[in-house]
């Protein structure tokens, strides 16, 4: 039994001698070149911006807002909208991991060593990247609230109402945390049998009764539960699904290389867009900001 | 004695590489003579133990720039660079609270393109991260991760996680306040993990918050700790690509 890969090896077909080139010079002559434009290149880009240095470290003055690397700043925009846990561990632990099976499950030889290979993978690609751009963007403006105070500036500014602010009962739609506070859940506790599991919807012990102590057996608060897990988890599981789905609908995917080029592309795009938000649009307190009105104050 | 009879008289340029690429010295350091015929360029290749990452041919289609641009041998020159950079910098630099600071702002300032120094390694780091994270989108969007692959793919992706935390440790070592809180929001986020959380956070820190025994610890595995490591990986890495048959190509 042969196995999948050394298979792969052997029924490459014969070297065309004709077909080859000599690595020297034809490759290390461009090796030389790349290594060169980008050594004068660097050196310029030395010459010219220099490498930040603020004052010595204080642990006891935080500038807000505080910043990982900007590499980082994707992890940390997450962070702001769901539970720490999530943001800065399991995700990226999970992303790597999909990352590197991708192989694994994409085995198909078709399209190998061509860009974009399939027949839809120039569209897959961009429908992944910007679709996934323009999502990702939407839920970073709905859970900034900046639908919020657009409609509320929109409202006043065309004199339809001019003391016009959200709606009472809107507030769940304000932001991820509305979910949390702008539904009155208490009221909507109910009781299963004698078992009283949901007479608080902020503390819904986990596990036998009796056993609390046990750190794994806490109370859940369920709404928070809600907006800070199940909402962004489901949103990050149902978004690629529905993706695939509707580029399946359009007859778009016909196999796994094809559904790898969308995720990996709207990945790509999530990447980019929550790097850039990061980077460039947070001040004080993480608030949304345009770039330009980004002020560091050190507290 | 007639002229007539001597071999004929060599040309200036003849003589000049003669001199150069024919004496003892030369070819006890370059076995081949000069690379210019199809033998000496093989041979060049094969005996030189930088050179022979490469095969001696390789497909035609495989040296056109669109097909990789160079992302791959980039990001590993970056390495070399950051390795001389970093090795020079290692001069001025004292990983202790009291000096860190200080020593970066008198590399600065005194010693002759110390600032230029600096600037090289920082731009370089974030022009590693860059390369590589173009090289993956390479690698995926030519569907060269496919069987014989796989496996490469997956030490790539191991090389993108030591890439980051290579520049991540190098972060702090400015001992600045872009340093300082920095580490501090990124290990904040290591600390949030389940079960092991805070016993991770501890272990990179050497305690509950960025102090002296942090700055030791991201700087003895900026220095050797990672970087060791990274080559272990890209070894492995530049290997399989050879043995996995080169660069990917339609079969």
């Amino acid at each position: 039994m042969v196995s999948r890969a050394a298979a792969a090896i052997r029924t490459r077909p014969r070297r065309e001698r004709e077909a080859e080139v000599l690595v020297w010079p034809d490759l290390v002559f461009i090796e030389f070149i790349s290594a060169l434009i980008f050594s004068i290149a660097l050196m310029v880009l030395s010459a010219m911006v220099n490498a930040p240095l603020l004052n010595r470290a204080d642990p006891d003055t935080t500038p807000n807002p505080s910043k990982a690397p900007w590499y980082f700043l994707n992890l940390q925009e997450l962070l702001l909208h769901m539970e720490p846990a999530w943001a800065g561990v399991i995700v990226p632990t999970i992303a790597l991991v999909l990352l590197a099976a991708i192989p694994y499950w994409d085995r198909d030889q078709d399209g190998q060593g061509v860009w974009f290979g399939t027949k839809f993978a120039g569209r897959l690609t961009v429908f992944g990247f910007t679709a996934a751009t323009m999502v990702t963007s939407l839920l970073i403006i709905w859970d900034g609230s900046l639908h919020v105070i657009w409609t509320e500036n929109i409202i006043r500014g065309l004199g339809l109402n001019s003391d016009f602010s959200w709606p009472g009962g809107l507030d769940w739609f304000r932001n991820l945390r509305g979910f949390d506070t702008g539904i009155p859940w208490e009221s909507l506790g109910f009781t299963i049998g004698g078992f009283t599991m949901f007479e608080d919807w902020r503390a819904i012990p986990l596990g036998i009764p009796g056993t609390t102590t046990d750190p794994w057996l806490l109370n859940l608060n369920f709404p928070s539960f809600l907006s800070q897990q199940l909402i962004p988890v489901a949103t990050m599981v149902g978004l690629p699904i529905v993706f695939v789905l509707f580029c399946k609908a359009l007859g778009w995917i016909h196999t796994r290389r094809d559904i790898a080029l969308l995720i990996f592309s709207a990945f790509i795009g999530v990447y980019l867009t929550t790097t850039i938000v990061g980077t460039a649009f947070r001040g004080q307190g993480q608030d949304l900001k345009p770039p330009w009105d980004i002020v560091v104050l050190e507290e | 004695m007639s002229n007539l009879e001597r071999a004929p008289r060599k040309s200036f340029n003849d003589l000049i590489y003669d001199l150069i690429f024919k004496n003892y010295v030369w070819q006890s350091i370059f076995r081949t003579g000069y690379p210019n015929t199809p033998r000496n360029q093989m041979l060049a290749v094969a005996t030189n133990v930088f050179l022979h990452l490469h095969p001696t041919r390789i497909h035609r289609t495989h040296v056109k720039i669109t097909h990789t641009y160079c992302l791959g041998g980039l990001s590993f020159f970056m390495f070399l660079g950051l390795t001389v950079t970093g090795v020079l910098l290692m001069f001025y630099y004292v990983p202790s609270v009291e000096r860190a600071y200080q020593d970066i702002q008198a590399l600065e300032s005194n010693v002759r393109f110390g600032q230029l120094l600096r600037n090289m390694h920082r731009w370089m780091a974030h022009a590693m991260i860059i390369l590589v994270l173009l090289h993956m989108m390479r690698v995926f969007y030519t569907g060269a991760y496919k069987p014989p692959r796989e496996f490469n793919w997956v030490v790539g992706v191991v090389l993108f996680i030591l890439t980051l935390l290579l520049s991540f440790t190098g972060y702090l070592l400015p001992w600045d306040q872009l340093a300082f809180w920095a580490i501090t929001v990124g290990t904040t986020m290591v600390g949030s993990a389940p079960v092991l959380g805070d016993e991770s956070k501890f272990l990179l820190l050497g305690g509950f918050s960025v102090g002296p025994n942090a700055l030791i610890r991201f700087y003895t595995l900026h220095v050797i700790g990672l970087p060791l490591v990274i080559s272990i990986f890209m070894a492995v890495h530049f290997w399989r690509v050879r043995r996995d048959g080169g660069l990917a190509r339609p079969l």
